[in-house]
C-alpha cells in the first residue's frame, strides 16, 4: 500500500519510477525528491481516464499525475482522510471526495442507471445536475476525503442500510443501491428538497459514511 | 459507557495538555502572553491587559517586538488556571532552549515572556527566541520534516533553525498546458503543485494539513424571523468571517499581508 | 410511501406527546461511533434527535417532527422565540440509528433526575424519556447577541450533547468559581448560578479591538462544558 497515514488529516505517499499516482489538484502539502505533477487534461489519457478528467474538469477539480521517485504528503482542506485498500473489487466514490490514489488501479465511471452514480441518482432526481460516479477496480489503496471522521458500516445479506445523502462518501463490494424514503422523513425535511430521500444499500459490502451531513 | 473526564483546578495540569485541542496554562503570579480570543475558561484570578498597557511597559521591551500584532495580542497575570483553545485545531507545546523558531502569526497562541517575540523578514511569520515554552494551534497535529522539502506555503506551520525558506516554481507545471491555459484566463490561482517553499540545510520544517476551512456557522444564532427577539444578526460584526491560523485579520487587510 | 402510512404521519405531528413516566420499552442504548457519530440501539423506543441529524440506518425506523419546547401554548411561544434551531425530531424503530451534525464532537450526558442546561443548537439526541423545556437565559444573550433561550434536559436518561471539538467538562464548586467564554461554552448542569462579568478592559497601541470583554461567572456546585473554540462573540474578546 504506497499510503501511509501520518494522522488523520495527512497521509504520505511513496513514488517510485514508472508507477504513476493520481491526486487531486491542491492536495499536495510537501513532496521530497524529484516528483512531478502534471494536470490531467481530458483526451490525455483517452478512454475512460478522459472521461474522468472531463467530468472533474466540469467541477474545477482537476486531477494530477503523479510521477517520479520520492514521497508526497497529501492533505486538503483540513478534511479527514479514509485509505481504503482494494483487493479486486470494485469502490464507488465522487470524483471530488478522491484525494489521491494507485495509478494501477483500473479508473471509470458509472452512468446514473439501475446500478450506478449514487450521487448522480440523488442530484439527478432532485437537481438534475451530476450524472456519473467514479468507480476504481482492482489492486491498490485510495485514499478519500470526508468532512469529519469516516465511519464504516458492514451491509450484509437481509440487512440493508440506509444512508442521508449527504453523509455518503463511498461504498465498496456487490452492492445494489435505490433511493427510499422513511416513514414520517419527508414531512420532516420538506418535500422536494434533497435531503428527503435516503439511500437504501443492499448486497454484501460496506458504505463509508461520514459524521456530516455536509457535501465537500 | 465511556464517563467524560471531569476536571476540576487540582486535576488540571500545569502547562500541559488537557487533551489534543486544550491546553492548560498556570499561572503562579506569573504572565503569560496570549492572543486574544483563545482564552476558553480559568480557575483562580487572573487579570488580562491588552499590549500596550502601561504598567506592562517593562515587559514589552524585553518580549514583545511586534507592533504589527500588537492589538492582537494580551498579557494574562495571576493565579490560577485558564484553558486555551483556537476553533477545535491541535494545540501543541514547543519548548525552546536558547533556540529560534519562526512560525506562522496566527498559529501562536501563547508564548511565556523568557522569550522574546519579533516579526519575521517573512511576511505573516513571527520569531520567538530565547529559552522558554509556547503554545501554537495546527490543522491536524503538527509534522515534523527535515530539509530538503519542498512545501505548499498554505501547509506550512513554521521552521527551526533552518535557513528563511525560498520560493520554488514548478516549470513542467507553469509550461504546461493548464498553466498556460490559466495564464490566459487567468482563472484559478496558484495551487501548492506550481509554487512552493523549499527548504534546504539543517535544521526542521512544521507542516499541517491546509487549511481550507468549512465557513464558520453562529451556532445558537436566533434565525431571522418576525417577532423573534435577537433574530438576524446580533449588534456588531455580523457575518465575520472566522479567521485561520495563519491569517492576520483586520491588520492583515490593512496592511495588504 | 403508502397513504395510510401518510395519514399516520400527519396525525401523529398533530399532537405530539411523550410520556416520560410509562417504560413499556427496553431503552434505548446509546453509544458513540468513533467521536463524532452516535449510534443508538432501538427495539421499539424512541429518542429525540435534532432535526435531520440521521446519518444512515439500518433495520426499520419512522420519524415524526416534534415542536419544540414541550406542548402546549407554552410550547408554541417558546419554538417561536427559538425557532428552527430547536426543532427536533422523534425517532422510533427497531435497528440501530447513527446521527451527526457538521462533524461536531459528540458527548455524553448522563442525568439521574437532574437538569441539564444546553445550549440549543448543541443538544444532538435524548431518550425518549427525558424532557426538553427552554429556560430564559438573558444574560449570556446579551454577551453573544445571541442564544437568548436555553434548552433543559431533565428525568433520568442519556443525552448527546455536541460540541466544536470535544469538550471539557470542568467542575464548580464553592470555593472555586468558573469564569468562561460564552463563545466557548456549551452546556452546565447542577445547582449553579450564572452571572455575567465584564470589566476585563483592554487598551491597546493600535486601538482596535479595546473595549470590553465579557464571560461568564459560574458559581455553585456543578458541571460546566466548554468547548476547544470560540463562536463568534461580541464580548468575548480574550
Amino acid at each position: 500500500m504506497p499510503f501511509r497515514e501520518v494522522n488523520s488529516k495527512m497521509v504520505e505517499a511513496t513514488v517510485v519510477p514508472g508507477q504513476r499516482m493520481y491526486s487531486q489538484r491542491g492536495a499536495m502539502l510537501a513532496y521530497r525528491g524529484d516528483v512531478s505533477f502534471t494536470p490531467n487534461i481530458a483526451g490525455g489519457q483517452g478512454g475512460l481516464m478522459s472521461m474522468i478528467g472531463r467530468r472533474v474538469a466540469d467541477e474545477a477539480t482537476p486531477l494530477m499525475t503523479v510521477e517520479g521517485s520520492g514521497t508526497v504528503m497529501f492533505g486538503h482542506g483540513g478534511h479527514h482522510i479514509q485509505v481504503v485498500g482494494l483487493e479486486g473489487d470494485t469502490l464507488y466514490v465522487e470524483a471530488d471526495r478522491l484525494l489521491a490514489f494507485d495509478g494501477t488501479l483500473e479508473q471509470g465511471t458509472m452512468f446514473m442507471g439501475s446500478q450506478g452514480g449514487v450521487m448522480g441518482m440523488v442530484r439527478g432526481q432532485v437537481t438534475g445536475q451530476g450524472l456519473f460516479t467514479t468507480t476504481l477496480r482492482g489492486h491498490g489503496a485510495v485514499a478519500v476525503m470526508a468532512h469529519g471522521g469516516v465511519i464504516e458500516l458492514p451491509i450484509t445479506p437481509g440487512r440493508p442500510v440506509h444512508v442521508d445523502p449527504q453523509a455518503y462518501v463511498a461504498h465498496h463490494g456487490d452492492v445494489r443501491n435505490k433511493l427510499s424514503t422513511a416513514l414520517g422523513w419527508r414531512d420532516m425535511v420538506g418535500r422536494g428538497s434533497g435531503e428527503a430521500f435516503q439511500l437504501e444499500l443492499s448486497g454484501s459490502g460496506a458504505v463509508y459514511v461520514q459524521a456530516s451531513e455536509e457535501k465537500l | 459507557m465511556n464517563t467524560p473526564v471531569i476536571h476540576d483546578p487540582m486535576s488540571l495540569p500545569g502547562d500541559d495538555n488537557v487533551d489534543s485541542y486544550t491546553f492548560c496554562v498556570e499561572l503562579k503570579g506569573s504572565q503569560w502572553f496570549l492572543q486574544k480570543g483563545k482564552m476558553i475558561a480559568y480557575y483562580g484570578r487572573i487579570d488580562f491587559n491588552g499590549v500596550g498597557h502601561g504598567s506592562l511597559d517593562r515587559l514589552m521591551r524585553t518580549s514583545f517586538h511586534s507592533p504589527l500584532h500588537a492589538s492582537d495580542w494580551v498579557v494574562a497575570e495571576g493565579s490560577g488556571k485558564m484553558l486555551l483553545a483556537d476553533r477545535a485545531f491541535d494545540v501543541n507545546s514547543f519548548d525552546l532552549d536558547d533556540g529560534n523558531l519562526t512560525i506562522r502569526a496566527g498559529n501562536l497562541l501563547a508564548y511565556q515572556p523568557s522569550l522574546a517575540l519579533k516579526q519575521s523578514i517573512v511576511p505573516g511569520f513571527l520569531t520567538l527566541i530565547g529559552t522558554g515554552k509556547f503554545v501554537a494551534a495546527s490543522n491536524g497535529p503538527v509534522v515534523f520534516m527535515e530539509p530538503p522539502i519542498r512545501v505548499d506555503p498554505q501547509a506550512l506551520v513554521g521552521w527551526a533553525d533552518c535557513p528563511s525558506p525560498c520560493h520554488h516554481y514548478d516549470h513542467g507545471y507553469m509550461s504546461g498546458v493548464m498553466g498556460g491555459l490559466r495564464q490566459l484566463s487567468g482563472i484559478g490561482g496558484a495551487s501548492g503543485e506550481e509554487h512552493q517553499f523549499e527548504f534546504v540545510g539543517a535544521g526542521t520544517v512544521l507542516l499541517q494539513s491546509t487549511e481550507a476551512l468549512m465557513p464558520e456557522v453562529a451556532t445558537g444564532a436566533v434565525p431571522h424571523a418576525d417577532g423573534v427577539p435577537g433574530g438576524g444578526h446580533g449588534p456588531g460584526r455580523p457575518g465575520t468571517t472566522p479567521r485561520l491560523p495563519g491569517q492576520l485579520g483586520d491588520l492583515q487587510h490593512r496592511f495588504g499581508l | 410511501m403508502s397513504g395510510s402510512d401518510r395519514e399516520r404521519v400527519h396525525s401523529g405531528g398533530a399532537c405530539p406527546h411523550t410520556h416520560p413516566a410509562q417504560y413499556r420499552h427496553p431503552v434505548a442504548m446509546f453509544r458513540l461511533q468513533g467521536s463524532k457519530v452516535l449510534a443508538v440501539d432501538m427495539t421499539g423506543d424512541s429518542v429525540k434527535a435534532k432535526n435531520g441529524s440521521m446519518v444512515a440506518y439500518d433495520g426499520r425506523m419512522d420519524f415524526k417532527k416534534l415542536t419544540g419546547g414541550g406542548e402546549g401554548l407554552r410550547g408554541m411561544v417558546t419554538r417561536r422565540l427559538t425557532g428552527e434551531q430547536m426543532a427536533l425530531m422523534e425517532v422510533k424503530g427497531q435497528g440501530t440509528c447513527y446521527f451527526a451534525d457538521r462533524a461536531s464532537e459528540i458527548n455524553l450526558v448522563s442525568l439521574h433526575g437532574d437538569k441539564l442546561y444546553v445550549e440549543s443548537s448543541n443538544l444532538l439526541c435524548t431518550d425518549g424519556g427525558l424532557r426538553t423545556g427552554t429556560s430564559f437565559t438573558g444574560l449570556r444573550g446579551g454577551a453573544t447577541g445571541n442564544g437568548l433561550f436555553t434548552t433543559t434536559v431533565e428525568g433520568t436518561g442519556q443525552a448527546a450533547i455536541m460540541s466544536d471539538g470535544p469538550a471539557v467538562v470542568l467542575r464548580v464548586t464553592p470555593p472555586y468559581p468558573l469564569s468562561v467564554d460564552p463563545g466557548a461554552y456549551i452546556a452546565h448542569q447542577g445547582d449553579l448560578r450564572q452571572q455575567f462579568q465584564s470589566g476585563v478592559t483592554f487598551r491597546t497601541l493600535v486601538g482596535e479591538g479595546g473595549g470590553e470583554a465579557f464571560q461568564i461567572r459560574f458559581e455553585g456546585d456543578g458541571l460546566v462544558y466548554v468547548q476547544p473554540s470560540e463562536r463568534n462573540t461580541v464580548g468575548g474578546d480574550v
